[in-house]
C-alpha cells in the first residue's frame, strides 16, 4: 500500500503538472479538492483518466468520485480493490 | 482618422520584454530558435500557472505588460491573431489520441489545444468580459487582427483593445516546414541573414500585446492607417498598392522618413522587398527586423513594435538599418510585410508630436 500510494503521488504531480509539489509534500490522508492541494473539477477528469490508463479502472458511477478521490490513501485503497 | 498606442509587451527570441528598445541585440548560429522567456511567476499566479501551456504564458505575460505601460487595466476588447494557435498542446493532444487509440485523452491538453484559447485565456485572467476575437490566417493573422481593432476603435463602439500576435514552433511543425522550404539548413549569422541571401530563413517565435486606445495622451505612437492587399501580381501593382495607400493619407514617398520591410533573407520573397525600396523610396532611411525577430506566422507584429520603438526613441537600431541615409526625425514610418507574395500588408505609423 505505501508503495502504491508514493507511486499515485508521483503520477499525480507529473499530470496535474504540480512544479513545486513534492510526494512528501502530499499526506497520505490530506483533502485532494478544496484545501489540501486545491484541485478543481478539470484536476478530477486528469485523475479519471490517469486511473483508467495506469490502472485499467474505469469509473463507471460518477458519485463514487467524491469518496475514492478524497485523498491519495482512498484512491490507493480503490486502484487495490479494483485493479484488473 | 486614427487610433493610438498606448502600451506594447513583447517576448521574443530577443530579450524585449518591459524594454522598448533593443539596446543587446542576439545573434543565433541555428535556423530554429525558440523565445528568451522570463520567470513566469514574477507575472502569474502558480496555482493558474500549472495549467497553462507556454504560448498561454507567454501571451499573459505580454499582455500584463502592455496593460501595465498603458494604465489601462480592463481593455474593452481582446483581438488575437495567430498563425497556428496552441500548436504544442495540439500536438500532444492529438498525439496521444493516436497513441492511445482514442482512449484516455486529458482535458487539459484538449481545452488548450484550440486557437481561440489563447485571447480567452487573457480575458481570463484580466476578467475582461467584453468582445473577444481570434484570427487565424497564416501570414496575416495579426494585420487581420489589428485591422478589426482598428475599426472598432474608429467606430466608436469601444475606446480600447488588447491586440495580440502569438506563435510557437514546435521541432515537429519546424520539421514539417522545412520540407516546404521555409528554413535554411545552416545560419552563420542571424542578425546579418538579409545580407547573406538564400532559400528560406530561420525561425523565430514571439507574443506581442499591443494596447491600443482612441486618444493620445501618453500614447507611444500614433496609428494612422493599414491596408491589405492580396495576390498582387508584380511590382508595379505593390508599387501602385502603396502609393495609392499613401494618396489616401495624403502622403508621397518622400514623406515617409522610414520604410520598414518583412524582408527576411529568403531570396524566394526578398527581390519584391529590394525593387519596390529601389523604385519608391531609394532616398528613404530602410530598416528591416526579421533578422531580430525570426520568421513566424505573426512575425509582423514585431515589426509593429520595432517601429513603435523607432519612434518613441527617434532612433533606428544599427543592426536594422539596410540603407545609409541619414536619420531624420522620425515623424512617419510606413511598415510593409508580405507573405508568400499573397498577402501583402501596409501599416502607417506616426509620432503623437506631428
Amino acid at each position: 500500500m505505501e508503495e502504491l500510494m508514493l507511486q499515485l503521488k508521483k503520477e499525480i504531480i507529473e499530470v496535474l503538472n504540480l512544479e513545486d509539489v513534492t510526494p512528501e509534500d502530499i499526506a497520505d490522508d490530506a483533502p485532494l479538492f478544496g484545501e489540501g492541494l486545491g484541485l478543481d473539477s478539470i484536476d478530477a477528469l486528469e485523475l479519471i483518466v490517469l486511473m483508467e490508463k495506469n490502472y485499467g479502472i474505469k469509473l463507471e458511477n460518477p458519485s463514487q468520485g467524491k469518496e475514492i478521490f478524497k485523498s491519495v490513501r482512498t484512491m490507493a485503497e480503490y486502484i487495490q480493490a479494483n485493479r484488473k | 482618422m486614427a487610433i493610438y498606442i498606448k502600451g506594447m509587451g513583447n517576448i521574443s527570441i530577443q530579450d524585449t520584454l518591459g524594454k522598448n528598445f533593443i539596446d543587446a541585440p542576439v545573434s543565433y548560429s541555428e535556423p530554429y530558435i525558440r523565445c528568451i522567456e522570463p520567470n513566469f511567476k514574477d507575472f502569474i499566479n502558480p496555482l493558474q500557472l500549472r495549467r497553462m501551456s507556454r504560448i498561454i504564458k507567454r501571451a499573459i505575460a505580454s499582455s500584463l505588460t502592455a496593460v501595465e505601460q498603458s494604465g489601462i487595466a480592463v481593455p474593452e476588447a481582446i483581438i488575437s491573431g495567430t498563425g497556428l494557435g496552441c500548436i504544442e498542446d495540439t500536438e500532444k493532444f492529438l498525439s496521444a489520441m493516436i497513441e492511445n487509440e482514442e482512449k484516455f485523452l486529458q482535458p487539459t491538453y484538449f481545452i488548450q489545444s484550440t486557437h481561440n484559447t489563447i485571447s480567452s485565456q487573457i480575458a481570463i485572467y484580466l476578467k475582461c468580459h467584453s468582445y473577444n476575437n481570434t484570427y487565424t490566417h497564416r501570414g496575416v493573422s495579426f494585420e487581420m487582427a489589428l485591422w478589426d481593432a482598428y475599426l472598432l476603435l474608429l467606430s466608436g463602439q469601444i475606446k480600447s483593445a488588447l491586440v495580440g500576435g502569438y506563435d510557437e514552433l514546435t521541432p515537429t511543425y519546424f520539421q514539417q516546414l522545412k520540407k516546404l522550404g521555409f528554413w535554411r539548413d545552416s545560419v552563420q549569422d542571424s542578425l546579418n541573414i538579409v545580407n547573406t541571401p538564400g532559400i528560406g530563413t530561420f525561425s523565430g517565435e514571439g507574443s506581442l500585446s499591443f494596447m491600443f486606445a482612441d486618444n493620445a495622451e501618453n500614447a507611444l505612437a500614433r496609428l494612422d492607417g493599414m491596408s491589405l492587399g492580396y495576390k498582387l501580381n508584380n511590382d508595379e501593382d505593390v508599387c501602385r498598392f502603396i502609393t495609392q495607400f499613401l494618396e489616401e493619407h495624403h502622403l508621397t514617398p518622400q514623406d515617409i522618413d522610414l520604410f520598414m520591410t518583412g524582408k527576411s533573407g529568403d531570396e524566394v520573397y526578398d527581390g519584391l522587398y529590394d525593387n519596390v525600396s529601389k523604385m519608391l523610396f531609394p532616398q528613404t532611411l530602410q530598416a528591416v527586423y526579421k533578422n531580430l525577430s525570426g520568421e513566424f506566422f505573426t512575425a509582423s507584429a514585431f515589426g509593429l513594435w520595432s517601429a513603435t520603438s523607432c519612434i518613441k526613441n527617434n532612433e533606428v537600431p544599427e543592426c536594422q538599418k539596410i540603407n545609409n541615409i541619414p536619420t531624420k526625425p522620425l515623424s512617419k514610418v510606413l511598415l510593409y510585410n508580405q507573405y508568400q507574395n499573397k498577402n501583402h500588408s501596409l501599416i502607417l505609423l506616426s509620432s503623437c508630436g506631428c
